[in-house]
């Protein structure tokens, strides 16, 4: 697909998500959403697979996403699957989650973990990532065991990597 | 003649005048012819024989002077044959020592070729064993880096509590505040 096309869908879903009320909450949402899209083979080949009906894949979100997401999501993502644009799903999400995160004058902030943060932790890794970046960040917590520990932050063009893997992979290249 | 005549005419011939000696007439006439004779054997029979003994003997000096050439050539054929047989004897004993010098150079040229041949395999084997070992090193170097570097995330991530982890991430917050 092309960026224009996302861009267009991903205003689409912001407008609605707008008019439904709580952006914060399904930008998150959906954030969540692509993520796990990108990390599980058997999710993303399910949902991508046109020989399966668009009706069926739709109830699949739906299953998935029942009770965990509001139906603002779950109404948002099943019109992505309807739509064929499965594959796009995360660069759709991606630009939702960026034009968000510039509705509220902040800078997306991905931060990926081996383990999930607390709240209270979040609050102050946000608190840290403004004040290392001197702009707000609309923070995003990935849970990626591959990090092993510690944490990475991409903040625009921006990386701060303090990961065990990342320390591994420079102690076997010292090697 | 009257003389003669007379006395052959007063003799009779059948009869001698000794039992044993002729009659002096022809002890004379025998005489003369026998002079005559001798003479004529003297002088056309005495060159031949002087010429036919100077042949003889200068045919049998020849054959003393050819003896003793053959002789004298015997005596040098000999000595000759002496001296060659003292030759070879010495060549016999110049080419065995030829020989021997050869065949000592060939044994101690062989024997010293032999030596750099076999410090030059074992100079190869150490080379070869030095470089063997330093692959099985590097490989096994190299395999226990592989290993290591496989079994490492795994090890520590069974090794990382969420304890540690937790840590972690408040390292990584306080660092990231501190930053600036």
């Amino acid at each position: 697909m092309s960026s224009a096309k996302v861009e267009a869908y991903a205003r689409a879903l912001v407008e609605i998500a707008q008019a439904e009320g709580g952006l914060d909450r399904v930008e998150d949402e959906l954030f969540r959403m692509a993520r796990a899209f990108e990390s599980n083979d058997q999710l993303r080949a399910t949902l991508s697979d046109t020989t399966i009906p668009a009706e069926r894949r739709q109830q699949v979100v739906e299953q998935l996403l029942g009770g965990k997401a509001s139906a603002t999501t779950i109404q948002l993502v099943t019109l992505i699957v309807a739509a064929g644009q499965v594959r796009d799903l995360p660069a759709i999400i991606d630009v939702v989650v960026r034009e968000a995160s510039q509705g509220k004058s902040q800078s997306l902030a991905e931060v990926r973990s081996a383990i999930a943060l607390s709240d209270d932790q979040q609050k102050r890794l946000a608190a840290a990532l403004t004040k290392a970046t001197g702009k707000p960040v609309n923070l995003k917590v990935v849970i990626d065991p591959s990090v092993l520990g510690g944490l990475v932050a991409t903040v625009g063009d921006d990386v701060i990597d303090d990961t065990v893997r990342t320390r591994l992979d420079q102690l076997k290249s010292l090697i | 003649m009257n003389l003669v005549i007379a006395l052959l005419a007063s003799e009779d011939p059948n009869v001698t005048h000794h039992w044993l000696l002729p009659e002096t007439g022809e002890i004379i006439y025998g005489g003369l012819a026998s002079v005559i004779v001798v003479g004529a054997l003297v002088k056309f029979a005495g060159p031949m024989i002087k010429k036919s003994f100077a042949a003889r003997t200068e045919r049998i000096q020849k054959e003393l002077d050819d003896a003793a050439n053959a002789k004298v050539k015997a005596t040098s054929d000999a000595s000759a044959i002496r001296s060659a047989l003292g030759d070879i004897a010495s060549e016999r004993s110049r080419i065995l020592a030829d020989a021997d010098a050869q065949a000592a150079a060939v044994l101690s040229e062989g024997r010293a070729r032999i030596a750099k041949e076999v410090a030059d395999l074992e100079a190869k084997a150490d080379a070869d064993l030095a470089a063997a070992q330093g692959r099985s090193n590097d490989e096994l170097r190299a395999e226990i880096s592989l290993l290591a570097a496989k079994a490492t995330p795994i090890v520590i991530a069974k090794t990382l509590t969420d304890q540690t982890k937790n840590e972690l991430v408040e390292s990584f917050i306080a660092n990231v505040g501190a930053a600036r």
